[in-house]
């Protein structure tokens, strides 16, 4: 199976390690990864902010790079809902049904990690070890658009060593939201507070999801309250091995 | 907190011209009213988020009405395919509006009823105004409205000398504080309970200046003081829920009975009703009682629902007019994309469960719309520009269009309206919108990221500025960084920046040669079919009625909190049904009592508590015969003084058993619809094979020709605090006898209590009803069926 990984470009341009982690994972349930090198990003952000006529070239690149593989892979939640429901209506929006079919085709192959892995590959045990307590936030895309319930809570239950920690409200919005943090800096931090208070309650020294911009987020609000919790992306729980050896 | 400033202009839409009479050939006006912010979203914000207490009061009132929809919506095993339902009957409606307006106004008017068009806020409220001039009166009665807030009536009556009470309660909080609503359903969900009992004492006459701070105490005071004003109203002002084109009806739905109230005491009533609120046919309304109830109050149903169609000789208003508003909708329904707004049915529960308007309440979004559909259906009545950043007060999180009876995708919507603002601001705007250096820069970011984006080449060199921008950030020297960012770095640290993209190291280790892919143990065999991801739209059918509402559907599946207990199917046994209605009744906290035929009047007598008791006027005076003194009500002797009876005993045309809901359609064992109103206490007889399974088959079998009084509980309000507190304008006791045969009754009732010895029975003419024998209902016997 030619699996394509789309690493997404937040984590490109600035978690690395997250890349590293699914490729780790990816193989080691046995699939042959590939990296095509046209990939950029989503347009998630530019449509989400409304702008469309960006948006729309992404859109049209991301579906040229990906359409000739058997299935597409992706650490984010948010980039794959927003592939599998927001890029065929930009497609149908500016008219171009054509693109609108190889977007929905494409949208047919688009997985996120948690979900490829439990739904397609049918693992849950990566033979990782991550030995800490660690709560999991379900990011808002990655539960009510992607609906991936409990996948990510059976592939963290199989981790040798960690402790889930409940995680209070969990499925209240953390208040990122793209651009929103910036454009409504105020509420986004007033959200921020209560997720962070949640995370910090839970009692665990990792918060985790399947977001690597939610964790930003959180992880950012966390550092600057030297709160000690640290941010760890879904992936790199199931890279991590043993003695340390991940990604 | 900060009172907003009210817009005394838009509230005539004519910079203050007052109300003179309805100029219905005025050119089309744009939409005015209460819709506009005054300012940007993000400002008006700002200042909320400061108040303290504002956002402790709304985390405890949504926290709490959260958790009780998702039990009251877990419920229904078939609440997927309801949504459905509910959202294709709204848009049967909106393609069909012309025709089922037409068909509307014909039969209101011919069943007695005058009909009004006006095309915007000053139209709308001018024609109000010479309606209400006419009479003469100086002051009218309303029923808690958002239409009437949308255009501002209240103002424009003041203008024109009429003060408007308010009755709901939430609506009265924020009336005598000259306030302004922050909530749908929940108008002063801002204020806490010491705060209100503050307004009642400062602003409300007559007050008890000992008054507690108990919602009980509260509401019992709101009580006191309207009671006079509806008795003595002549004019009433309402909206309404649902308007069913086929037969010409309106719907009200409420808790506490000033709806009722209003509807039926005064001799005129006027609704104000926006013409997205139509409904093709009387079937529809099964549907919508059951999305609206369990998505707004989070019931299986509301107190009180009034449903009537033009006026009825003998009871209730005599002149009736309905106020068909458009004010921007027709601009809205004819957008594509847009016209999902139109499904709203005013639930609230978006509100409820939106993280932004969580901690910022709904004074930010500065419309009589707050929360995510007023985030979408203000700038769409107003046109964008207005309004222009209330749909980016949003994180796309989805949680409203999960929670949407109607299935509005407002995220879907937000989207849309985000990327017409930014287009009207590239081609059109001019001037100040164009220079919002916000937007200029934005705009420049987004461009310049998306050449950038543009191709892997660009791309790749993008992402070694983070490599080189690594070392600064290593140092702190990114921690502070400059508008737009600063908001961001203000409350959050930087990542730590990598020295090496993903993309850089794929190629440097050819394919990341380096990683440890050595397989899992026992690695899976890899499935050669792909499962295709999990679907997550449902068909959407073209038609509500070819919708199989009784099938669950995978999404509903498994939702449900703790196990309810299914539904009871139409075909249910008379026993089955009885023990569902007395269960759900009783949960309102009402009084439910079992009885054969001989004991209903022991049973009657054993409910009165002293004083006068009146009866409908074809009640069966055999029922009647253990209560010394009881009389029948002659319809012709005025409302008010009903206010001196105790107890109103009525029969009723049906009872629901899944919601325990009691029906009335008035007719003359049930009385006029002020009986079972005015006085304190109603007592109600049901047979047993008078109750249906559910709401479906109920609207099947009443007559919308008929008012219809559904009556599921005491009065009740949930508007301080969101906790509920049994008892306002209405009845504050009911008591429902339920009358079966004796293989149908439940076996192990209790007996009823010993009658109070305050009322000594004393048998009357010739019947000699024997001791009480009923049995009350009691929790446990949910089991004996
Ligand atoms: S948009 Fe939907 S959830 Fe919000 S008030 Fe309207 S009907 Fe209710």
């Amino acid at each position: 199976m030619r699996v394509a990984l789309f690493v997404t470009c937040l984590a490109d341009a600035l978690f690395p390690d997250v890349g590293r982690a699914t490729v780790a994972v990816l193989r080691r349930a046995g699939c042959e990864v590939e990296f095509p090198l046209g990939q950029v990003c989503c347009g998630q952000m530019h449509a989400n902010s409304g702008y469309r006529r960006e948006a729309l070239a992404l859109v049209r690149r991301h579906t040229e790079v990906f359409s000739a593989f058997d299935a597409v892979v992706t650490p984010s939640g948010s980039c794959a809902a927003a592939a599998r429901h927001q890029h065929a209506t930009i497609a149908t929006r500016a008219g171009d049904e054509d693109l609108a079919d190889a977007a929905r085709a494409l949208a047919g192959k688009t997985y996120e990690l948690s979900e490829f892995l439990t739904d397609v590959l049918g693992v849950v045990d990566l033979g990782a070890s991550f030995p800490h307590r660690v709560t999991y936030h379900p990011t808002c895309h990655s539960t009510r658009l992607l609906h991936l319930g409990e996948r990510p809570l059976t592939l963290l239950r199989h981790v040798r060593g960690l402790e889930l920690a409940p995680l209070p409200d969990a499925s209240t919005c953390c208040g990122f939201g793209g651009t929103f943090a910036v454009k409504n800096a105020d509420t986004s931090t007033a959200m921020l507070a209560d997720k962070m208070a949640a995370v910090r309650a839970s009692g665990a020294e990792y918060v985790t999801a399947a977001d690597a911009s939610c964790l930003m987020h959180i992880g950012g609000g966390l550092a600057r309250l030297r709160t000690g919790v640290r941010p760890i992306h879904l992936a790199e729980i199931l890279a991590a091995r043993e003695g340390g050896a991940g990604a | 907190m900060t009172g907003p400033v009210r817009d005394r202009r838009a509230a005539t839409g004519d910079g203050g011209r007052g109300c003179p009479a309805g100029p219905l050939d005025l050119p089309h006006a744009s939409p005015i009213g209460q819709l506009r912010q005054r300012e940007p979203f993000p400002d008006a914000a700002r200042v909320a988020l400061r108040d303290s207490q504002l956002r402790a009061n709304l985390g405890r009132a949504t926290a709490t009405i959260r958790a009780k929809r998702a039990a009251a919506v877990g419920e229904v095993p078939d609440w997927e395919a309801l949504r459905l339902a509910g959202a294709a009957v709204k848009d049967d409606a909106l393609d069909r509006l012309d025709e089922l307006l037409a068909t509307f106004s014909e039969r209101v008017e011919r069943a007695g009823g005058h009909v009004h068009v006006a095309r915007d806020a000053a139209e709308a409220n001018g024609i109000v105004c010479r309606l209400v001039a006419e009479t003469g009166v100086g002051e009218v009665v309303k029923v808690k409205s958002m239409t009437t807030q949308e255009i501002g009536l209240n103002d424009a009556l003041s203008a024109a000398g009429v003060h408007a009470v308010e009755t709901d309660l939430a609506e009265l909080i924020v009336q005598l504080a000259d306030d302004l609503p922050s909530h749908i359903l929940v108008p002063a969900i801002h204020r806490n309970r010491s705060e209100i009992r503050q307004i009642f004492l400062d602003h409300m006459p007559g007050v008890d200046p000992a008054l507690a701070d108990e919602p009980e105490a509260l509401a019992a005071a709101a009580r006191r003081y309207l009671r006079d004003r509806f008795l003595h109203a002549s004019v009433a002002i309402s909206s309404a829920n649902f308007a069913v084109a086929e037969t010409g009806t309106l719907v009200v739905v409420e808790s506490e009975g000033n709806g009722r109230m209003c509807l039926t005491l005064p001799e005129t009533l006027i609704s104000v009703v926006g013409i997205e609120k139509l409904v093709a046919s009387w079937a529809d309304l099964g549907i919508f009682f059951q999305l609206l109830p369990r998505s707004s109050t989070a019931e299986r149903m509301n107190p009180y629902t009034s449903t009537w169609t033009g006026v009825t000789p003998g009871d209730g208003p005599r002149n009736l007019h309905v106020v068909l508003v458009d004010n921007g909708r027709r601009a809205t329904r004819a957008d594509p994309i847009g016209r999902e707004a139109l499904r709203c049915i005013r639930c609230s529960a978006c509100l409820n469960v939106c993280p932004v308007y969580e901690r910022v309440g709904g004074h930010a979004y500065g419309s009589a719309y707050p929360g995510p559909i007023g985030a979408v259906l203000s700038p769409q009545l107003t046109g964008i520009e207005d309004n222009w950043s209330l749909p980016f007060a949003s994180t796309l999180c989805g949680a409203c269009y999960e929670v949407c009876p109607v299935r509005i995708d407002i995220p879907d919507l937000l989207v849309e309206l985000r990327a017409r603002h930014v287009e009207h601001a590239r081609t059109k705007a001019k001037g100040a919108a164009r220079r919002r250096a916000g937007d200029a820069l934005e705009a420049a970011v987004m461009a310049a990221s998306g050449w950038m984006m543009g191709g892997p080449r660009r791309w790749a060199a993008a992402t070694r500025v983070v490599g080189t921008l690594s070392p600064l950030a290593a140092r702190g020297l990114l921690d502070h960084l400059p508008p737009p960012l600063a908001g961001w770095t203000e409350s959050r640290a930087l990542p730590p920046l990598p020295r090496e993209s993903f993309r850089a190291w794929w190629v440097r280790t050819q394919g990341g040669r380096d990683i440890d892919g050595a397989p899992v143990p026992a690695p899976a065999p890899t499935p050669t079919q792909l499962p295709a991801p999990m679907p997550t739209q449902l068909p959407v059918p073209s038609r509500a009625r070819d919708l199989p509402v009784g099938t669950p559907t995978p999404a509903a599946a498994g939702s449900a909190s703790a196990r309810p207990s299914p539904p009871v199917s139409a075909g249910a046994s008379a026993a089955a049904l009885l023990a569902r209605f007395a269960e759900r009744l009783a949960d309102y906290g009402s009084g439910v009592w079992f009885t054969e035929e001989e004991g209903v009047a022991a049973a009657v007598a054993g409910r009165v508590r002293g004083g006068l008791v009146l009866a409908a006027p074809g009640l069966d005076p055999a029922w009647l015969a253990g209560v010394p003194g009881a009389a029948h009500d002659d319809p012709s002797r005025p409302a008010p003084e009903l206010d001196a009876v105790a107890t109103a005993v009525t029969a009723c045309r049906l009872a629901i058993a899944e919601t325990g809901t009691i029906v009335l359609d008035h007719r003359d064992d049930q009385g006029r619809r002020a009986l079972s109103l005015v006085p304190d206490h109603h007592v109600c007889i049901i047979r047993a094979e008078q109750i249906v399974a559910g709401v479906v088959e109920a609207v099947e079998a009443l007559d919308p020709a008929r008012p219809l009084t559904w009556i599921s509980g005491p009065s009740a309000t949930s508007d301080i605090e969101l906790r509920r507190v049994v008892g306002v304008h209405g009845p504050r006791r009911l008591d429902a006898i339920l009358l079966g045969a004796p293989e149908d009754l439940p076996p192990s009732a209790e007996p009823a209590p010993p009658r109070p010895s305050a009322a000594p029975p004393t048998p009357a003419g010739g019947a000699s009803p024997s001791a009480d024998s009923s049995r009350r209902y009691r929790p446990g016997l949910r089991a004996s069926r």
